[in-house]
């Protein structure tokens, strides 16, 4: 999963950035309106993390002008509770919103939602075959018993789990697991895949030769 | 006792004691009117007959011609024997026999009619109507009930003339349900005149029971009235203490719907709505500057909170928590300078900021401040030129310093790069005159106004600035706490001027 955090007050934007990886997010972070306008319309992310007061452009032109060429999901931060911001943001097309001071254990599950809810999931619950993903827990269950699974391998699972029955190109899977700052070694992704068919059966990830990798 | 306290009632109450009283008096003087009305009537026709009977007992009578036709108005024979003995060597008449032409003034028929008796000197009856009341009959009381009006007549007639007309006898005496009249003529004959009076009595009862009848009327309708016009001056009023109830409970929007605003009500509730009004605006303006400061304080506690839960959700290095808790202090002292700079706020709003006041020179003051923002100005590679006369000033030197350090740290970082600020410092008719000049973006003109306000950024960008949005509200309090001004002028992409008047002496 890939995240994009605009906020520009840099301590927060450094330890939430840091968060996130560590959950196992890539994570490109953009400390002003123009540079968080510019990657949220040139990438495809999984979500996005938006402050509303930025310098430059602000958080809710931000939001309008993605909305009109993407649906990537929003995830405002605001300073400000009262509900007319609350409505103003809902209404732009932000997908959930969180009030500052907030807590980072919020800041995650708002995040799985809006992003459980992209890919028209209701559960935190992935079911496929004898292979378990619990979204919230990231954790991975082959046959009820728990599989060691690193950040990263996980990632790719869920990715292709929330996409399954899609082919999932392996540009796309970049975009998605690695964060700008990771230099995009071709063969770091065929490891993990063989890693991840390793823990949970060949035949978990088909390869679609010439397309990408896809989990039926 | 609640109804006492109640204006509503206490009004009702007053004006219904001064109806009653009003109503009574009228009342009363209406039915004695009506009374001595009645009385004299009657009494007007006591005299009449009165002199009806002097005239005819003192007529020669035509007696013989005449017999035959008086004898209907003889007495019974009874009477005419009780009349007592005759034959007194007097002058006068020994019987006396109504005149046919005046038996209508005296008709015995009806108990209630007039009567007479007429007594000679000696205290023999003359003649008289059937139908006197008994007292009139028992000689003994006669006498005494008589004598003192006797008398009194006696002087009385002394004086008038009795010729022709009949004289005015001036003593009429009610007794029971009868009026009398008992005068002496000259010629010494007693004469009594009188009638029952119990029609009239019935009449001034029944007139005293319609008086009281519209009287009670006039109170009821009085009454209700009173309570409606009471009801309707009062409405107002009810309005307002409704209103006032709400505001209270904390709809500051609630204004007292003023419909006749001529009225005094309608003035008080004038004054009161443009209280509410302003209660209102500085309601929404406390509530403003609560919430913005609120806001600008979760910020640094966002920092605060995302750095130690991130650092806290594993073992990590040292230097990874060294820069933890280097975050956290920088958000703290974010916040602590936000408390400062409300705090100071607050004093300056309550007017509890103690001022300093010293005499100091100004110029000296801005010298030091522009070293003292030279690391910023640096920086930015913004130049400070400062064209300053020594003016001595009376005031807080220390406050004073922080006004030209927020205007120049404003000068410096609104200020493009290599841009410029020109400090200017000279005294005119009393007041020193301070300029701080950018070449920067400067400010549109929709923002002016806001410039000195609470928590105002021309650009929301500078929220992670360390800006607070509090310097020139801060600003402005001190010189307004010197007797000074404080005013901007700003050109877009030209650059903004502020410029502070001072009291010299202040």
């Amino acid at each position: 999963m890939r995240i994009l955090i605009v906020e520009d007050e840099p301590d927060l934007l450094a330890s939430l950035a840091q968060a996130l990886r560590e959950e196992g997010y890539a994570v490109d972070t953009a400390d002003n309106g123009d540079d968080g306008l510019f990657n949220a319309e040139g990438t495809d992310y999984d979500a996005i993390i938006l402050d509303v007061m930025l310098p430059g452009i602000d958080g809710w032109e931000i939001l309008k002008r993605l909305r009109k060429t993407k649906k990537t999901p929003v995830l405002m931060l605001t300073a400000r509770d009262q509900t007319r911001d609350r409505v103003k943001g809902l209404d732009t097309g932000a997908d959930d919103y969180v009030v500052k001071p907030f807590d980072l254990e919020e800041v995650f599950a708002r995040l799985r939602a809006i992003i459980r809810r992209s890919a028209n999931k209701t559960t935190n619950l992935i079911e496929i075959g004898d292979v378990k993903i619990d979204t919230a827990a990231r954790n991975i269950f082959l046959k009820d018993k728990p599989v060691e699974i690193t950040a990263r391998e996980y990632a790719l699972v869920e990715f292709l789990a929330l996409h399954r029955g899609e082919v999932v190109t392996r540009t796309q899977l970049y975009e998605h697991l690695f964060d700008e700052n990771e230099s995009s070694l071709s063969n770091l992704l065929d490891v993990h895949v063989s890693n991840v068919r390793k823990k949970l059966g060949a035949e978990f990830i088909a390869t679609r030769r010439g397309h990408g990798y896809c989990i039926e | 006792m609640k109804i006492f306290k109640s204006i509503k009632w206490r009004l009702q109450i007053w004006y219904g004691l001064i109806l009653v009283v009003v109503l009574a008096g009228f009342g009363i003087t209406a039915y004695q009117l009506e009374r001595n009305r009645q009385f004299r009537q009657v009494d007007d026709e006591l005299h009449r007959r009165f002199g009806v009977l002097a005239n005819a007992l003192h007529r020669p009578p035509p007696r013989r011609q005449d017999a035959d036709q008086q004898s209907f108005d003889r007495p019974p024979p009874d009477q005419l024997s009780n009349d007592g003995p005759p034959g007194r060597s007097f002058r006068q008449p020994t019987e006396f026999h109504l005149p046919e032409q005046d038996a209508h003034f005296f008709d015995a028929s009806d108990p209630n009619n007039f009567y007479f008796t007429i007594i000679t000197r000696d205290g023999r009856e003359l003649g008289g109507s059937t139908n006197q009341p008994t007292p009139i009959g028992e000689p003994a009381q006669e006498t005494s009930s008589y004598s003192h009006p006797v008398n009194h007549v006696d002087q009385a007639f002394s004086v008038s003339k009795f010729n022709g007309n009949f004289p005015k006898p001036n003593k009429v005496t009610s007794f029971g349900n009868h009026r009398e009249t008992v005068e002496m003529l000259p010629s010494g004959e007693i004469i009594v005149v009188g009638c029952s009076i119990a029609p009239e009595f019935k009449e001034l009862q029944r007139t005293a029971v319609n008086l009281t009848a519209i009287g009670s009327l006039i109170l009821v309708v009085g009454l209700v009235g009173g309570w409606w016009l009471v009801s309707r001056a009062i409405k107002p009023i009810n309005e307002i203490s409704a209103t006032a109830v709400k505001i209270s409970a904390g709809d500051l929007s609630q204004r007292i719907n003023v419909a006749e605003a001529e009225s005094e009500l309608g003035q008080l509730a004038a004054v009161l709505n443009s209280t509410f009004a302003r209660l209102e605006s500085a309601f929404a303006q406390q509530k403003q500057f609560a919430s913005d400061a609120a806001h600008e304080l979760r910020t640094p506690v966002s920092v605060i909170l995302t750095q130690t839960q991130t650092s806290l959700n594993r073992e990590r290095d040292a230097a990874s928590y060294k820069q933890t808790v280097e975050a956290c202090q920088r958000a703290a002292q974010r916040m602590r300078k936000l408390i400062e700079s409300l705090l100071a706020l607050a004093r300056f709003d309550a007017g509890q900021e103690i001022l300093k006041r010293q005499q100091f020179d100004f110029s000296k003051t801005i010298s030091d401040c522009a070293e003292l923002v030279s690391p910023l100005s640096d920086e930015r590679g913004v130049k400070i030129s400062i064209e300053a006369e020594p003016v001595e000033i009376i005031g807080d030197s220390e406050r004073l310093a922080q006004v030209v350090t927020n205007l120049l740290t404003n000068a410096i970082q609104y200020n493009n790069p290599d841009g410029e600020v020109r400090v200017k410092l000279e005294s005119q008719n009393g007041l020193a005159v301070l300029t701080v000049a950018d070449t920067g973006q400067g400010i549109a003109a929709e923002n002016l106004p806001q410039v000195f306000g609470r928590f105002f950024r021309a650009d929301s960008s500078r929220t992670g600035a360390g800006n607070s949005g509090l310097g020139l509200a801060i600003t402005k309090a001190i010189v307004e706490a010197h007797g000074g001004t404080i005013e901007v002028a700003s050109e877009e992409n030209a650059g903004t001027t502020f410029t502070v008047r001072l009291p010299i002496s202040a």
